[in-house]
């Protein structure tokens, strides 16, 4: 309840401070914009030389594209931990969070997000319904359901794994690269997995399970059964990820060395 | 009650070492040299309930080290800690809510949004009642007087004007220890008197236990009655302020301009069986060097009068920033 709270504050000071920088706003959300577009353009362009890729039609394809932005927008919106070396560690920021009565996690998450990120849940709506409207298929109220647990799944699994990563800082103020590497195979987790190798899928599903944000519960949504053991993981993976992940952090915590004066 | 109490308080840093040139760097890559520092080497120290305590010593002694363990936020490699009767670090969070802690390097308010948000945002964070926060607040904020700054934004502050609004958001909980890292630093004088006023203040009213870092010893002067020193993660002195001007303080210095010049033999030899040695400075200008306490300026002058007469006269006592220079340069066992 406390932690609700705090994060509405939080919230709304974000807003006091984003609405003075009005340019910026909606510069972000344009570029936000824009790079989903190219993105489904990429599918499309993939989908004018062949009409199936594994057996996946364009519209699937398109579904499962559409599916995997709503998780990734709300993991955008919280997880917005890039700079948290640069900012937090070197400019010593952390040193400030430390003192102060609540969970360290919890407050450079509130530090740190951008809600408008938040309106790639829209567009990743929207172009759910268009593939589902070209495909004549409905939802029913269970796959409504499903597709809440499964968002928060997924998020919990990206969160997890950034969280894991972004640690490391704690340990080491050196810089590492590792970040963006990750961002390119988290965006795996949008296709369908057997397009891939098996050793990748293997990856994909147990190693860094991307396949969770995207492919194995959006299959699944598509009424397609083949996944389905997989896709009913998802919000357990998603719970063993955010726990190791939390777990890597508090531990990171107790070694933070500090920043220098 | 003891504020603080630690006990062979030690912080250990192992810091990574690499070996010089091209080859070294891939000789690193593969077998890392490491060596331990101890930044803080076991220090005892006690405060009690309502003192203001100075904590002094050059960069890199260990007095941010320190500070930092004592505020929660590194965790000590070994001895006993106990700051308002928590362990800092494993209840960090209860622990917090009890200290107020201003960085003068580093902000803790909220950059863009106006002071007076960051006031509110805090008093949420550490769940301050509507009514009390009124009531306190409005006396800080009037006694600190910034209630014209608060409705900008941090940034728009000068450093003066940005000082007093970390301190107000440092007191908004109402905290029984603060801790101030260097408050007073590029300060004008007006400033460092309005916050120095108020930190006597909070002590004296509320009985707020205030532990002070600073270069600037003039401060230590203003509010500290008990004054520690730190050297090489060792404390060297802790003690009252007076006790260390008294006992490292090298007597006095008295300048005199006399009436006729006399050569030097002359002076030594009236004084001669006192603790006093002579420098000339030029014609008629002389140094009287007073070694011990046991002789006094009238005891000078007694020697000297009647045959020689002193035009002006000029008595100088060390500084208690000399002292503490000294001090850095030649090490002191400890007191």
């Amino acid at each position: 309840m406390f932690h609700i709270q705090i994060f509405i504050e939080y919230f709304k000071q974000y807003l006091k401070t984003r609405l003075e920088y009005r340019g910026d706003f909606f510069a972000q959300f344009a570029t936000d914009l824009l790079f989903q577009g190219v993105n489904l353009v990429f599918i499309l362009v993939v989908f004018s030389h062949t009409t199936n890729l594994h057996g996946w039609s364009r519209e699937e394809v398109i579904f499962i594209y559409g599916y995997f932005l709503v998780p990734y927008a709300i993991f955008s919106t919280f997880f917005n931990l890039w700079d948290f070396n640069e900012r937090y560690i070197i400019k010593g920021e952390l040193d400030r969070v430390l003192t102060r009565p609540v969970h360290s996690l919890v407050q450079v998450i509130m530090e740190t997000m951008t809600p408008e990120s938040l309106l790639g849940v829209v567009t990743g709506l929207a172009v759910m319904g268009w593939s589902m409207s070209q495909m004549d298929y409905v939802w029913t109220m269970m796959d409504v359901v499903f597709f809440f647990l499964f968002v928060v799944g997924g998020v919990a699994i990206y969160g997890g794994i950034y969280i894991a990563l972004t640690s490391i800082s704690l340990f080491s103020d050196s810089k590492t690269d590792i970040q963006p590497i990750m961002y390119n195979i988290g965006n795996y987790g949008r296709y369908p997995v057997n397009l891939y190798s098996r050793i990748i899928q293997f990856v994909l599903t147990w190693i860094l399970p991307f396949a969770f944000v995207g492919f194995y519960p959006a299959s699944f949504l598509l009424g397609s059964s083949d996944w389905k053991t997989f896709a009913f993981l998802t919000p357990i993976v998603g719970g063993i990820y955010f726990t190791i992940g939390v777990m890597i952090w508090n531990w990171g915590i107790r070694h933070y060395r500090g920043a220098g004066n | 009650m003891l504020s603080i109490d630690a006990r062979n308080l030690t912080k250990e840093f192992k810091v990574y070492q690499s070996r010089s040139g091209l080859l070294g760097a891939f000789r690193d890559l593969l077998d890392r040299k490491y060596r331990v520092i101890r930044a803080v080497n076991g220090i005892n120290l006690q405060i009690k309930q309502g003192e203001i305590v100075g904590y002094i010593g050059e960069n890199g002694a260990g007095k941010s080290t320190t500070i930092k363990m004592l505020t929660g936020i590194l965790q000590p490699t070994s001895g006993e800690l106990r700051v308002n009767g928590y362990d800092p670090h494993r209840q960090r969070e209860a622990f917090v809510r009890t200290i107020g802690v201003v960085f003068g390097q580093r902000s803790q308010l909220w950059w863009d949004i106006a002071v007076k948000e960051s006031f509110r945002l805090l008093q949420k964070v550490y769940r301050v009642p509507e009514d009390q926060y009124q009531k306190h607040m409005t006396r800080v904020i009037e006694v600190l007087e910034i209630g014209s700054l608060i409705d900008q934004p941090v940034r728009k502050l000068s450093l003066g004007q940005r000082m007093r609004c970390e301190l107000a958001a440092a007191l908004i909980h109402q905290p029984s220890l603060l801790f101030l890292d260097e408050p007073t630093i590029g300060l004008d004088v007006l400033v460092k008197e309005n916050i120095r006023r108020f930190l006597r203040e909070i002590n004296q009213e509320y009985g707020t236990t205030i532990l002070l870092t600073t270069h600037d010893l003039s401060d230590i002067e203003a509010l500290c009655n008990r004054v520690i020193i730190l050297d090489k993660g060792n404390i060297i002195y802790d003690g009252h302020l007076e006790q260390l001007r008294t006992k490292w303080g090298d007597g006095k210095r008295v300048f005199l301009e006399l009436e006729r010049d006399f050569p030097l033999s002359i002076l030594e030899e009236k004084t001669g069986g006192l603790p006093i040695t002579w420098e000339k400075r030029g014609p008629k200008i002389f140094t009287a060097y007073l070694t011990s306490k046991e002789v006094s300026v009238s005891n000078l002058i007694a020697h000297l009068l009647p045959e020689i007469a002193i035009k002006e006269m000029e008595i100088k006592e060390a500084t208690t920033e000399e002292i503490v220079r000294k001090i850095y340069q030649e090490g002191m066992v400890h007191a």
